[in-house]
């Protein structure tokens, strides 16, 4: 395992530098308190729209409260999400493509159409419609946004379970007598991991965009969870004249940490399927 | 050819069905409905008003009936009356569509106008910093929220030109520049990210099939490097675009209703949140309807196309 | 924030003054008709029925189609009973010691539509808002039947004459007849339909309107006061983000401000960016408010009310959330802007009314004595509703209790279910703003105080309060009735019924060649637009 990391790191640098700044952003959210300098919730009157400087690196918003502290905080929140709905979506996708690649036949003809109409909402929309549904809160965000990528991995999976399930290897396991969940588990899950591990990362930035578009529309996690699309639920041409770096600052953190993720996911595609390339 | 339609046009149906379902049960589910922000705006709830306005608008029949009136009136093509305003849906909806139809298309064009002349450079002069730089330009706009994009340009012409853009929806019909300029921004800030799609997948399938042997039989045969390129690869490299225009459809909505929120324009896109907040249920479900129906024709025709187009694929 | 306080006193008269000049100075240039007004809006209105709502968002668009009987004088600032004119009735007269109101109609004024309008309009359209029995039409939503609830009967002995009698004496029914909450309907159109159009007999007509896009008003050419109205027509443009509206205004795509939305930050950019802009500052006759819910533990415990109240600094939050454009004061709207408010003094010793930081001291120690510290802290949920400002409210709040050890969180309630929500005392303080249709005692203590009101959402009840309401309610003499208005809002405050975090001043902006579009102290009686003039 470490030997293939060190193997990822000396071909795939850029990839690498995507994974170190992911891995810097973790940290910084999980030592949020230390990192920051303020209390992201304290108001404060006396410094509302202060420029970035010493004091505030970042600069303050319309209620005086730091910026540079609200990010920090904020990415607990998006990278929470992101993860949660990355890993979900990849355990139930994986799960939903196993069973009917495998299992095949009537599992199958039930399992796709369902699939289709789960695939076939916007993202954005479907997720706002849930949210509608269920009330604005963290858990209905990540079961919002992890709903519609199970039938996009399950898509994934099933396909690459199907390519394996024919072959050669796996009917000698079969005739050795392995029963079918130790074919399944043993045999083929191995090889649906790499598709599976490229499609949740490309699924861990396409998460934290819709969760900071859902905030950006008020429907996202509500207060008092600092979040980096609600942060920028303001209007772009008052805050231009008054205080550009409200608007600059939260939008660049959401496109620093999906382009990292970006960045290492490409590299991993590459490294662990070049077939899977987009 | 005609037995693959009729199924994929069958598929295409049971998926409708089932989106309409699920549509209509979730919505439902919601807390508070309509009546309740009737009473918000007046600022008190009187349960026996309140009893009486929901049998009004039928609202305290069973689930089941309330779908089988609202498949009935769709198929009579009565889009029911919108909750909120007390007026036929379709009066809210139509003066919308237009709108947010232009920016969609816009917004392709961008996509393809940035996308395709990008790809094909990158693939042509590869691993060069041409090369690079496009592809960290397209990751760039696949990182990007849409929203913070648009919220990006009118800071950028705000603070270099001391220029707002028109907040208020101005017709072709009464100026044509501004109303270009008008929906020209928000396509920037919406095709931007189909832009980077495309150039990715541009620059890959031309990558894979300058690989081929028959183009590298064809520059034996001398035709000019530059025309190989053009002719060959990129007929055969457009397949895979084409379908990734198809697929994208569906993101693109995610991103016109944020686009449309940030340069305020009347569109059917950012309608459909407030629909949704509203619980104004015609609305909403018909809506929602539409943009399936339309991401389904989408994938359709796509398919049909790919199917076409590809000679190597038999209808499976 | 201006000290000593006698010098912002002045500063008010001063600026009361000046409106006052303002507006006459306005009357003195000669106006130009023609023109269409861009007026500012900021969402759709939930309904285009004036009687039905309770928001400025149906007032401000809608104003213009109708009349009233009687109204505020457009052209002064200030609202009070001296300022009240005729419009549909030329001349009214009190009988039987105040439980006779007598009013005459103007003859030859015309719906919309063509037909004429009778007395049988002004009994049809308030037998319907005080649900008089035997009527046959309901309204869908009827948010000030309190209003007319001492009304007797309505009768028209011809259709020039409506006479009011009323159960016992209110002296304050010609001020709620003036609001811009009391027009006259048409009792030839079913009230529904006024909900999607307009049939009125007020200086404009509607042309169109564009849900989400805008609403229209053209002139009406038959209005029955001559040469009225200047404008051709008036277009209420819907924009639903702020700082979108604010800087369509900068760039002239809008003509002035909606009432309720003129920001003081945002008056400070426009200053800043169009020097010639003019603005003016008034009151709103709106509050932003804590609600406490009396039913719920543990604010049972009136020491944990009283509490909650001192620790919010009132000028902290004034500053913080409100930028400098509010004002300290108790339930009635405070002084030079409302008539009925405690004066300055009066207020220091209220809870909030003093010093922040002692406040929060008391706070402290009250906390402790009903049994609350720090290895036992007090947790409570502070409810808002979705919206930015709301939120910006509840924040503050949040901050300023965690100061005195009680640890807050934030819940945002949808839109869809905020009034249910507090209807069914769901909720243990919630953050919210409370609009009062006219500066007028009945007006606002029957709403908001008495018990069993639908909107006394904290479940407040004493029956004390309730006697000296009706009392004042019937008292004819103003001085008297003052000090026991004055009584009133002590009571409330001591109660801490609804603690008062600031009364909201507007800042209005509009381009200098809108003339003759004068503020008042409240915000849902200006907008009929008879005599506004452009100059372009």
């Amino acid at each position: 395992m470490s030997a293939g990391i060190r193997r990822f790191a000396e071909r795939y640098p850029v990839g690498m530098a995507g994974g170190a700044i992911m891995l810097l952003v973790v940290l910084a959210a999980v030592l949020a308190g230390v990192v920051s300098t303020h209390d992201p919730t304290r108001t404060d009157a006396a410094h509302t729209f202060v420029p970035p400087n010493a004091q505030f690196w970042l600069g303050t918003d319309h209620l005086g409260r730091d910026i540079y502290s609200r990010i920090i905080h904020g990415a607990r929140v998006s990278l929470a999400v992101g993860i949660a709905c990355s890993l979900i979506g990849g355990v139930a996708g994986g799960a939903v493509g196993l069973v009917s690649g495998y299992v095949g036949g009537r599992a199958d003809t039930v399992i796709q159409p369902t699939l289709d109409i789960m695939q076939g909402f916007p993202l954005l929309v479907l997720a706002l419609v849930m949210t509608a549904a269920l009330g604005p809160s963290i858990e209905t965000v990540v079961v919002a946004i992890s709903v519609p990528f199970i039938p996009r991995i399950a898509r994934v999976v099933r396909a690459s379970v199907l390519s394996i399930r024919e072959t050669s290897y796996v009917e000698a396991a079969r005739a050795l007598g392995a029963n079918h969940i130790r074919v399944a588990l043993r045999h083929i899950l191995p090889n649906t991991v790499a598709p599976l591990i490229v499609m949740s990362t490309a699924q861990l930035g396409s998460a934290i965009l819709v969760e900071a578009s859902l905030s950006f529309l008020g429907l996202g996690v509500p207060e008092p969870y600092p979040s980096w699309g609600r942060m920028l639920s303001v209007s772009a041409a008052e805050f231009a004249q008054r205080a550009p770096w409200v608007v600059i600052f939260p939008g660049l953190a959401i496109s620093l940490v999906v382009f990292a993720s970006n960045l290492l996911g490409d590299s991993l595609r590459d490294f662990l399927d070049p077939r899977l390339r987009l | 050819m005609w037995a693959f339609l009729a199924r994929r046009l069958g598929l295409a149906a049971v998926t409708l069905v089932g989106m309409s379902i699920v549509i209509f049960v979730l919505l439902r589910l919601a807390p508070g409905n309509i009546v309740d922000l009737l009473f918000q705006s007046a600022g008190y709830v009187d349960p026996v008003e309140k009893q009486h306005i929901m049998h009004d608008l039928s609202l305290d029949r069973p689930v089941p009936v309330q779908y089988a009136q609202w498949v009935g009136q769709l198929l009579h093509g009565n889009l029911g009356l919108s909750y909120r305003y007390g007026l036929p849906a379709w009066q809210i909806i139509r003066p919308r569509i237009p709108v947010t139809v232009e920016l969609a298309i816009m917004s392709i064009a961008v996509a393809i106008a940035l996308g395709l002349p990008t790809g094909v450079a990158s693939a042509a002069r590869q691993n060069t910093p041409v090369d690079y730089g496009f592809r960290m330009f397209s990751l760039a706009g696949l990182s990007m929220p849409a929203f913070w994009l648009g919220m990006l340009i009118i800071l950028v012409l705000v603070r270099a030109f001391g220029w707002i853009p028109s907040m208020l929806y101005i017709s072709a019909r009464v100026d044509l520049r501004a109303h270009l300029l008008q929906f020209g921004l928000p396509a920037l800030a919406v095709g931007y990210r189909s832009a980077a799609l495309i150039n990715r997948m541009t620059r890959s399938s031309m990558l894979e099939v300058l690989r081929e042997d028959y183009v590298r039989t064809a520059r034996a045969k001398g035709l000019a490097g530059r025309a190989v390129i053009y002719r060959h690869a990129l007929q055969n490299a457009l397949l895979p675009v084409v379908t990734v225009i198809g697929t994208e459809f569906a993101f693109l909505i995610g991103g016109l209703v944020v686009t449309e929120t940030v340069f305020n324009l009347p569109g059917v896109a950012r309608y459909l949140v407030e629909a949704i907040l509203w619980r104004d249920y015609p609305v909403v479900q018909n809506l929602v309807m539409f943009i399936a129906i339309i991401v389904v024709l989408a994938n359709l025709a796509v398919d049909l196309l790919y199917a076409r187009l590809d000679p190597r694929i038999r209808y499976t | 924030m201006i000290e000593p306080r006698p010098f912002r006193w002045a500063l008010g008269a001063l600026l009361v003054c000046a409106l006052g000049i303002g507006s006459a100075w306005g009357a003195t240039v000669a106006p130009k008709a023609g023109g269409v007004l861009n007026a500012m809006h900021r969402e759709d209105p939930p309904s285009l029925s004036i009687i039905e709502e309770a928001t400025i968002s149906t007032n401000w668009p809608m104003m213009p189609c109708y009349n009233n009987l009687v109204l505020f004088d457009p052209m002064k600032a200030n609202e009070s009973p001296a300022t009240i004119i005729g419009e549909l009735a030329e001349k009214w007269v009190w009988q039987d010691d105040g439980k006779t109101l007598v009013f005459t109609l103007r003859r030859g004024v015309r719906w919309h539509d063509g037909q004429a309008f009778t007395s049988r309009d002004v009994k049809y359209t308030f037998d319907l808002v005080r649900e008089a029995p035997g009527i046959a039409t309901r309204l869908r939503l009827n948010p000030r039947k309190q209003w007319y609830a001492q009304v007797q009967s309505i009768e028209t002995p011809d259709p020039a004459t409506v006479v009011f009698r009323l159960k016992r004496p209110q002296p304050s029914l010609l001020m709620l007849l003036a609001s811009g909450y009391s027009p006259i309907y048409p009792a030839h159109v079913p009230a529904a339909e006024l909900r999607t159009r307009c049939v009125g007999t007020g200086p404009f007509k509607l042309k169109e309107y564009r849900p989400g896009e805008l609403i229209e008003m053209v002139r009406n050419p038959d209005y029955f006061v001559k040469g009225r109205p200047y404008l051709d027509g008036i277009r209420f443009i819907i924009i639903k983000e702020r700082g979108t509206r604010i800087a369509a205004l900068q760039a002239g795509q809008l003509d002035v401000t909606m009432p309720q939305e003129g920001t003081k930050t945002a008056a400070d950019q426009l200053r800043k960016a169009v020097p010639r802009m003019v603005f003016i500052v008034t009151s709103q006759n709106i509050n932003d408010n804590i609600l406490v819910n009396f039913k719920r533990a543990p604010f049972t415990d009136p020491r944990v009310r009283r509490a909650v109240s001192l620790a919010i600094d009132r000028r902290g939050y004034i500053q913080a959330v409100r930028q400098g454009g509010a004002i300290v004061g108790a339930s009635m709207q405070p002084r030079p802007w409302g008539v009925w408010g405690l004066l300055p003094e009066a207020l220091t010793g209220l809870p909030g009314g003093g010093d922040g930081a002692k406040g929060k001291v008391d706070a402290r120690q009250l906390l402790t004595e009903a049994g609350f510290g720090p290895g036992h802290p007090l947790r409570i949920v502070v409810a808002t509703r979705g919206i930015a400002l709301y939120v910006d409210m509840a924040t503050f709040v949040i901050d300023q209790l965690k100061q005195v050890g009680i640890e807050a969180t934030l819940e945002q309630v949808e839109s869809a279910q905020w009034f249910a929500k507090l209807t069914r005392g769901d909720y243990g303080l919630g953050a919210n703003l409370t609009g009062i249709g006219a500066d007028d005692p009945d007006a606002n203590f029957y709403e908001n105080y008495y018990c069993g009101s639908p909107r006394n959402y904290s479940d407040y009840c004493n029956p004390e309060v309730d006697r000296m309401i009706d009392a004042q309610s019937q008292t004819l003499d103003p001085t008297r009735r003052r000090v026991m208005v004055a009584e009133i809002q002590k009571r409330l405050e001591i109660d801490g019924a609804r603690p008062i975090l600031g009364w909201d001043l507007d800042y209005v902006a509009m381009w200098p060649f809108v003339h003759n579009l004068v503020p008042h102290t409240s915000v849902y009686s200006y907008a009929r637009f008879q005599e506004v003039w452009l100059d372009r």
